[in-house]
């Protein structure tokens, strides 16, 4: 395990590397310019030549991307060229916010979906069956930029029990976790379901409710461990979308996290914050999916790490 | 679900701590760029820094340039402006204002070490000397006549160090607020300049409260957490916050100004036909009142009426799809069976601009004239724009106050990097018409010079004018005396009041 451990930890670098390099290659290619976006548009030309000498924009690309890479592997992120700080540090403020959102929408996904998917696994095609994967279809299709509003208007507006926007306490976290959340919710209880259900008629549950256990007992106890394995793996891909579906709700809510720092880095053409954040989020991905294969061994013995 | 929200909400998790009573709560959509107005470009930046900083004059609301830190201000030639400065002005740490800090402003601005975007600004600039505390005198190298345009620099104390970094608080000013607390991408928080007078029913202080998004800022307003929002909620949802008792929307003339500039390096668009054809396909009137539902004053020009070199008899291209049918034909572009021309337009917009893109490509092509909407982020629409890189594309400008402004956009040297001539246009009439009315001094003369400029500028149409912008401004009724600026400025959130109730935050 150790081993193994240590393997996909070394297997970093070069993920870490490889999306530096997208990154890099795909900010410098896209038009506009951070100079301008500094100086403003009536700036003289021999100040922009000269801000160019100073953030070394001047230097040829592959110079750049040589000391981009050189710093990225010295842990030194670089300079933000907007808020002239470093950018470990902008990420360092900012990324609290964005785990607390994600592991809040994860945790609203898993506390919605699992009642959904057993109620649904248990009687395929009955009334409960089809009103939950109603709503999970309900959820897939809703987009944040939409659901969030409507969460505003029902729980801030019309009953006022939560605050609209911003971080605070937990009120704060409740309509961005819920709105995050949703679309995950909704996809882990289908995928349940669907688990449930195939392993519904198997020898070992026969054997249990042979043996006096009751069908729903047995459903629990035994059906939905096994089903687990699937459940933990759609949860460690699906941090990708929590991640990406944090950038539009953290605009929503006002969150101030790593989503809303990127988006404002890509309109100032900022192209060492922007790489920061995308190195981020790539490596939070990285990392969740790390853990996920390490969860296995814990949720099914018979799955060996090597 | 609902019942573990009801139970949060019983629980105490608590609404938002409201900001302290007797604070308004005034939302924005993005960051100010730099909270030192020496660096300051953006209009957010303008609005807030105005709040914290005065400057030599300032623009009242009908565009003409009074005192604010200058008792009185005179021209005795044609390269000299000379300012007397007020007495017993404060910064808001206690110190006496006088003639060294307004220099000291102006010199760690224009030093090329500052690298401050406003350099740019005061390329004009010869000099600026203090002879004495209460005395400034501003040189320019030539007759320049926009000159008192580069008065209204907002003056920081002496000493204070260039920003290092942007999400610092703002340093000291005169203004009739000091800033307590900034954190970007939050808010910024104003509280009351203690050597500056104010009524006892004044806000004691404005929390700027960034919301990017249009919908949240709309339902804050509602909800009573937002006072007062000015030109950031969208057409679409006006109808619903005027039918909230305790909201009060109040437009008036603004002169932002909406045009669809057109490329002169395509030969198509060089045909004075062509452009004459696009102006009169596009039925003006009726996208400001349904798109815009009536928030915006269809457009002669750039100079919107307020403004004192306005001149609104030019050619104005009235809705008319046949006259520009018939343009399309003498240019020698038939229509075919399905009355397609053989005329193609790329259009760059930004994603805001994707409905009014639509809106002219559909009735362009009632004409015959095919038109490709490109639409993209900001940064990506500002580097095409910039390179020339497009056909037609809409976009605004805001603040116009000196009409000097046609020589960045319209003279035929300012093309990018230089300038913002981003179609180029060139005229030789312009050019000379331009270069006069920057050295011409005598106000009247420049009226006339300007008023040529217009005309010009209509029969040419570099820019076709779109319209107006109103100012709209969605405010809670217990705010009482905020008088909008034509140009946006939030001035007058220095003298409202606030009624009994709201004073004591009891209306939340």
């Amino acid at each position: 395990m150790i081993r193994y451990f240590l393997r996909r930890l070394g297997a970093l670098v070069p993920v870490a590397i490889g999306v530096a390099t997208l990154t890099f290659a795909m900010i410098h290619l896209v038009p506009g310019d951070p100079v301008v976006a500094m100086l403003g548009e009536t700036a003289a030309p021999a100040d922009i030549a000269e801000m160019r000498t100073r953030l070394g924009l001047d230097r040829p690309i592959a110079e750049q991307y040589t000391a981009f890479l050189t710093g990225l592997l010295k842990g030194d992120l670089g300079e933000s060229i907007s808020y002239r700080k470093s950018v470990s540090s902008l990420i360092a403020e900012r990324f609290p916010a964005t785990i607390e959102l994600t592991m809040a929408g994860m945790l609203v996904g898993v506390l919605i979906a699992f009642p959904l998917g057993i109620v649904s696994g248990m009687k395929p095609g009955g009334a409960a069956d089809v009103g939950a994967m109603g709503f999970a279809i309900l959820g897939i299709s809703i987009p944040h930029i939409y659901l969030g509003p409507l969460l505003m208007i029902v729980f801030s507006l019309d009953l006022r029990w939560l605050p609209l926007t911003g971080r605070g306490g937990l009120s704060h976290l409740v309509l961005p976790a819920l709105t995050l959340g949703t679309a995950l919710a909704a996809v882990i209880a289908r995928m349940l379901r669907q688990s449930l259900i195939s392993v519904r008629d198997s020898d070992y549950m026969r054997t249990a409710v042979s043996k006096g256990m009751s069908p729903a007992a047995a459903l629990i106890r035994h059906g939905l461990r096994n089903a687990m394995t699937s459940v933990v793996t759609l949860l460690g891909l699906q941090t990708g979308a929590l991640l990406t579906g944090a950038l539009i709700t953290e605009v929503i809510f006002s969150w101030p996290g790593i989503g809303r720092l990127l988006i404002g880095a890509i309109g100032a053409r900022d192209y060492p914050l922007v790489e920061g954040c995308v190195l981020t989020f790539a490596l939070t991905y990285v990392v969740v999916n790390m853990a996920t294969d390490l969860l296995y061994a814990i949720v099914d013995p018979r799955v060996r790490l090597e | 679900m609902v019942g573990a929200l009801a139970l949060c909400a019983a629980l105490g998790c608590g609404r938002p701590a409201p900001p302290p009573p007797r604070f308004l709560q005034v939302d924005i959509e993005n960051s100010p760029t730099s909270t030192d107005p020496r660096f300051a470009t953006d209009a957010i930046s303008s609005r807030i820094n105005e709040l914290v900083f005065d400057s030599l004059v300032r623009v009242d609301r009908h565009g003409r340039f009074v005192g604010q830190l200058a008792e009185s201000f005179e021209r005795p030639d044609e390269t000299h402006i000379v300012f007397h400065l007020k007495r017993g002005i404060r910064f808001s740490n206690g110190r006496e204002m006088t003639a060294r800090d307004v220099k000291y402003t102006y010199d760690t601005t224009i030093n090329p070490s500052s690298m401050s975007p406003k350099r740019g600004g005061f390329a004009e600039l010869k000099s600026i000397e203090a002879p004495d505390d209460r005395t400034i005198v501003m040189t320019t190298y030539r007759p320049y006549a926009p000159a008192m345009e580069m008065a209204m620099l907002e003056i920081v104390e002496e000493g204070t160090p260039l920003p290092r970094k942007s999400a610092a608080p703002a340093p000291a000013g005169t203004g009739p607020f000091r800033m307590v607390r900034y954190a970007r991408d939050d808010s910024a928080w104003l509280e009351r300049n203690p050597y500056r007078p104010f009524a006892p029913d004044a806000p004691m202080g404005i929390v700027f409260k960034i919301v990017p998004d249009p919908t949240v800022r709309a339902l804050e307003l509602a909800e009573g957490i937002c006072d007062l929002a000015e030109n950031n909620i969208e057409p679409e949802v006006l109808p619903y916050l005027i039918s909230v008792p305790d909201l009060e929307v109040n437009e008036s003339s603004g002169t932002t100004y909406q045009y669809l500039g057109l490329n002169f390096r395509n030969p198509l668009l060089r045909d004075p036909r062509i452009r004459r054809a696009i102006a009169y396909a596009i039925d003006r009137k009726a996208i400001a009142a349904s798109y815009l539902r009536g928030t915006a004053r269809v457009a002669s020009g750039m100079l919107a009426p307020e403004n004192w070199a306005y001149d609104g008899k030019v050619a104005t291209y009235d809705y008319d799809p046949e006259r520009a049918r018939r343009l399309l034909e003498e240019a020698g572009f038939h229509a075919d069976a399905r009355g397609r021309r053989d005329i193609r337009f790329v259009y760059k917009t930004t994603p805001e601009g994707g409905r009014l893109a639509e809106t002219i490509q559909a009735m362009l092509l009632r004409v015959g004239i095919e038109v490709e909407i490109r639409s993209n982020e900001w940064a990506t629409f500002y580097g095409d724009i910039q390179k020339g890189n497009f056909d037609l594309m809409s976009s605004r400008w805001i603040g116009i106050n000196d009409p000097n402004h046609y020589y960045l956009v319209f003279d035929s040297s300012m093309t990018p990097p230089r300038g913002l001539n981003r179609g180029a246009y060139s005229n030789p009439e312009m050019d000379s018409l331009l270069e006069q009315g920057a050295t011409t001094i005598d106000p009247e003369q420049r009226r006339r010079i300007y008023a040529r400029v217009q005309e010009l500028a209509a029969e040419d149409l570099p820019y076709i004018s779109l319209w107006w912008i109103q100012n709209v401004v969605v405010m809670n009724r217990a705010v009482r005396n905020f008088t909008p600026y034509p140009n946006g400025s939030l001035r007058s959130l220095a003298e409202v009041k606030l009624a009994d109730d709201r004073a004591r935050g009891t209306s939340r």
